[in-house]
């Protein structure tokens, strides 16, 4: 009898604990909705303002700023359009595996970072909404802002599926190098329009340091020279490329044309020469770090206007930029920085209103690029802007520096140093780009993820060591090639060739 | 002539009912945690579209299974996996129970401990972390090994990132360094639980101390040692991702001896992010393992039928 109340009382104790951790946790996310219900009722609204989780990726810390920002942007969503809003950034490295968990837990998620590699995945398994009528209904902003034919780079089937930041559209790729190493050289960066004249640059500078480890560094982790310095139009992701610009549609494996070969010949004889860094293959740092560290004074990387005092930031110190190919535009540049509407948002229409806000309202675009007015910035004369006493870009408080994501960035401020005509120069940079004859066309893999998995394998064991200058090409480029083919890159090739041609009829 | 059993059985029950109402939270969290998602093995079987959901999704058979016997690296992936497990498996068991061995016979307490600690202390220690001590010793620009050892050594420096032939080795040394010693951690404490009273027998009877481990310590822990062999062997087909990741800093050259199921899977879907084919893999992971312990714990069973696990 005994034995048993005991028995009873444990059981009772068990259940009652379980319990209440069940209970604090569903408590503790009720609370900021009873908040939220409770200023909605003081402020005397109708119903409670919705509060949309904001997702997005960021580069480096997160700043310790960043409270005080979500919070002007909250106030004013709230008084706009009646909604607060929850910033969620997520560090760049944990992005994909971060946002992946958010979709597939049907986690609160209401507007979310969609980048150009990731789009077609996320449709193909609908875990983003169709925005057409919600863009038609709430979005009018955000469809103004856009040449119709730039819009159409993250359709799927005629479909509109994100939204791309308004930002640089086209791409030129090119060289960044420290100033002070071409004005030591005399160098004059306007002499070197191609990629053989960087040997006789680098030649120079190589004699010149004798302490240098290198010359040139790769642009960031996992990156190669080839996707620093595209001569092609990727179409989403290399596998099957537009092997040039002059208006062909046919896809070709980018693996096997003479011009890739003579490219990782160069970097090969670069690499042995001494003007590559060592251990490119299995760099994990950004190029910027790898500069200040002093381990090169060089990288290849894409460009737009304002570059230069963008890597001037960046490598702490004045560079010259050097731009070696003219500007193309194609889906991935375009739609490389997008935003969705997950499919588990509770309220779509308030995540397009908000999106439109992005790209219409100046105040909530340069609380995202620039921060607090007063704290983190000060306006001297629209729209250039300064940092106030005190502060610099080493200790701003908000420091994400990330405009070309947020909305239209056309809208932003310009900080003072920087070509007031930044944005003029920038719509005519769009407008004057070669236009890939693929732009809008975006790959869905699932008939062929097989191969694509196989492929992808393939790539990742031979891509880095080759386009590094690691290995010697003539030994591996071969090897490289017949393993692409028996895992299938053909069938993926005409899978896309068979895509783009239905997608040409009808655009 | 009433039947004796139900009383006696109501009052067995009443005695060991506490003790069955303790199991119940242990009992319930298995039920919740392994037993409910089971359910989602169907995934392995669907082509997962969200917005109809996992069970409205469309059957596709065996189709996500392929990609991990089409493509021409299938081969390679279960070759490097089982023979790396399998010298694991073995390293790690007689390095494991000679240290342990080695540990109950140091006489000071507290340098037994302390020596515990330190042989334990590398499992602890995060693989990312690992990775780039690793990396400190063999970056090609600027590792200890090629710009401080082979030279005073008077050899040429080795891309090590990019030769393959060094890696089965270095692999093997930074698991076994890993995880001896949590092996050794469990023999330890079998071996503490042998009765003393066997080896000053022996030693009367005049036994050397290598014939006392031979005859009395194997023997006896014989046992956990089957245990933990059957469950390793149970885990043949999974592999230490991090190890096999993360150490070699995940650089393509070495693909062809660091490459093992998990990373394939890994590296195959980061951009499909198609979680029916990564199922797929999973399922195909226990299912062997499954397989292969039932077969061991059978061979165990012929041979000893109270060594086996079930």
């Amino acid at each position: 009898m005994k034995a048993t109340k005991m028995g009873f009382g444990l059981l009772l104790v068990m259940v009652l604990i379980a319990l209440s951790a069940c209970g604090s946790g569903s408590n503790g996310s009720a609370a900021p909705g009873g908040e939220s219900s409770a200023a909605a009722t003081g402020s005397g609204e109708t119903e409670a303002p919705y509060e949309l989780n904001v997702a997005f990726p960021i580069f480096g810390a997160v700043p310790s700023g960043i409270s005080e920002v979500e919070k002007a942007i909250s106030d004013l969503a709230k008084e706009k359009i009646n909604v607060t809003v929850k910033l969620t950034p997520i560090s760049i490295g944990a992005w994909t595996q971060q946002s992946n968990l958010m979709l597939t837990s049907g986690e609160k998620l209401d507007l979310l970072y969609v980048s150009g590699t990731a789009f077609t995945g996320l449709v193909s398994k609908g875990q983003l909404l169709e925005l057409d009528s919600l863009l038609n209904d709430h979005g009018q902003g955000i469809r103004e802002a856009f040449d119709p034919q730039f819009l159409k780079a993250t359709q799927v089937d005629g479909k509109t599926y994100a939204v791309p930041s308004k930002r640089e559209m086209a791409v030129d790729y090119g060289l960044s190098i420290l100033k002070r190493y071409t004005d030591k050289y005399g160098i004059d960066p306007n002499s070197i329009r191609t990629l053989e004249d960087l040997d006789g640059l680098f030649e120079t500078i190589k004699d010149g340091e004798p302490n240098l480890p290198a010359v040139l560094v790769p642009q960031s982790a996992g990156i190669s020279f080839v996707d620093s310095f595209r001569w092609f139009d990727p179409l989403g992701d290399s596998i099957g490329v537009l092997p040039d610009f002059n208006g062909g549609l046919t896809v070709t494996n980018l693996y096997e044309t003479p011009e890739y070969a003579e490219f990782v010949k160069k970097i090969r004889e670069w690499y042995q020469a001494g003007y590559v860094m060592k251990d490119s293959a299995t760099n994990k740092d950004n190029g910027n770090e790898l500069i200040k560290a002093g381990k090169g004074v060089a990288r290849l990387s894409n460009l737009k206007p304002g570059y230069e005092r963008q890597a001037s930031i960046e490598y702490g110190e004045e560079a010259t930029v050097i731009s070696l190919t003219p500007a193309y535009a194609t889906t991935s540049t375009v739609a490389g920085v997008n935003w969705g509407i997950p499919h588990n948002a509770k309220n779509p229409e308030k995540s397009m209103q908000f999106l439109n806000l992005m790209y219409t309202d100046r105040d909530i675009v340069n609380l995202f690029d620039w921060g607090i007015e007063g704290r983190d910035y000060v306006k001297k004369s629209d729209p250039i802007i300064g940092y106030p006493e005190g502060v610099d870009a080493t200790n701003v408080a908000y420091n994400l520096n990330l405009g070309w994501m947020f909305g239209n960035q056309m809208l932003s401020y310009i900080m003072e140093g920087e070509d007031p005509e930044l944005w003029q120069k920038m719509e005519e940079y769009n407008a004057n780009s070669v236009k890939s004859p693929a732009l809008g066309f975006s790959f869905d893999a699932a008939p062929v993820k097989t191969e694509y998995a196989a492929v992808t394998n393939v790539i990742n064991q031979y891509k880095l060591p080759i386009e590094t200058g690691s290995v010697d090409p003539d030994k591996m480029l071969p090897e490289f090639i017949a393993k692409l083919k028996s895992s299938g890159i053909d069938k993926i090739i005409a899978e896309k060739q068979k895509q783009l041609d239905e997608w040409k009829k009808n655009n | 002539m009433q039947k004796p059993t139900a009383p006696k059985r109501w009052l067995t029950m009443k005695t060991y009912a506490p003790l069955y109402l303790l199991t119940l939270p242990g009992l319930l969290y298995l039920l919740i945690n392994n037993y409910m998602p089971m359910f989602g093995l169907v995934i392995a079987f669907k082509d997962v579209n969200f917005s109809k959901g996992i069970l409205g999704s469309d059957w596709v058979g065996f189709k996500n299974f392929e990609y991990l016997f089409k493509s021409s690296d299938a081969i390679l992936i279960t070759r490097n996996t089982l023979l790396y497990n399998a010298v694991f498996i073995v390293l790690n068991l007689i390095v494991a129970v000679g240290v342990a061995i080695l540990l109950n016979e140091i006489r000071n307490k507290l340098l037994a401990r302390f020596y515990q600690s330190v042989v334990l202390l590398p499992y602890l220690i995060s693989m990312v972390i690992v990775s780039y001590l690793g990396y400190a010793l063999l970056s090609m620009d600027t590792g200890f090994l090629n710009k401080t050892i082979l030279p005073a050594l008077g050899m040429e420096e080795i891309a090590w990132y990019n030769e393959p032939k060094y890696w089965p080795y270095i692999l093997t040394l930074v698991h076994t360094w890993k995880g001896a010693g949590f092996l050794c951690v469990v023999y330890l404490a079998a071996i503490i639980g042998i009765d003393q009273e066997y080896y000053e027998a022996a030693t009367l009877d005049g036994a050397s101390k290598w014939q006392q481990i031979r005859s009395i310590t194997l023997p006896l822990i014989t046992p956990v040692i089957i245990m933990m062999t059957l469950l390793a062997i149970g885990r043949i087909f999974y592999s230490d991702f991090g190890l096999f990741y993360q150490v070699p800093m995940d650089s393509g050259s070495l693909f062809n001896v660091t490459n093992v199921i998990d990373t394939y899977v890994y590296r195959g879907l980061m951009q499909l992010g198609d979680i029916g084919m990564s199922s797929a893999a999973g399922m195909y992971q226990s299912l062997v393992g499954f397989v292969l312990v039932l077969l061991s714990n059978y061979v165990v069973r012929k041979i000893n039928r109270e060594n086996a696990l079930f």
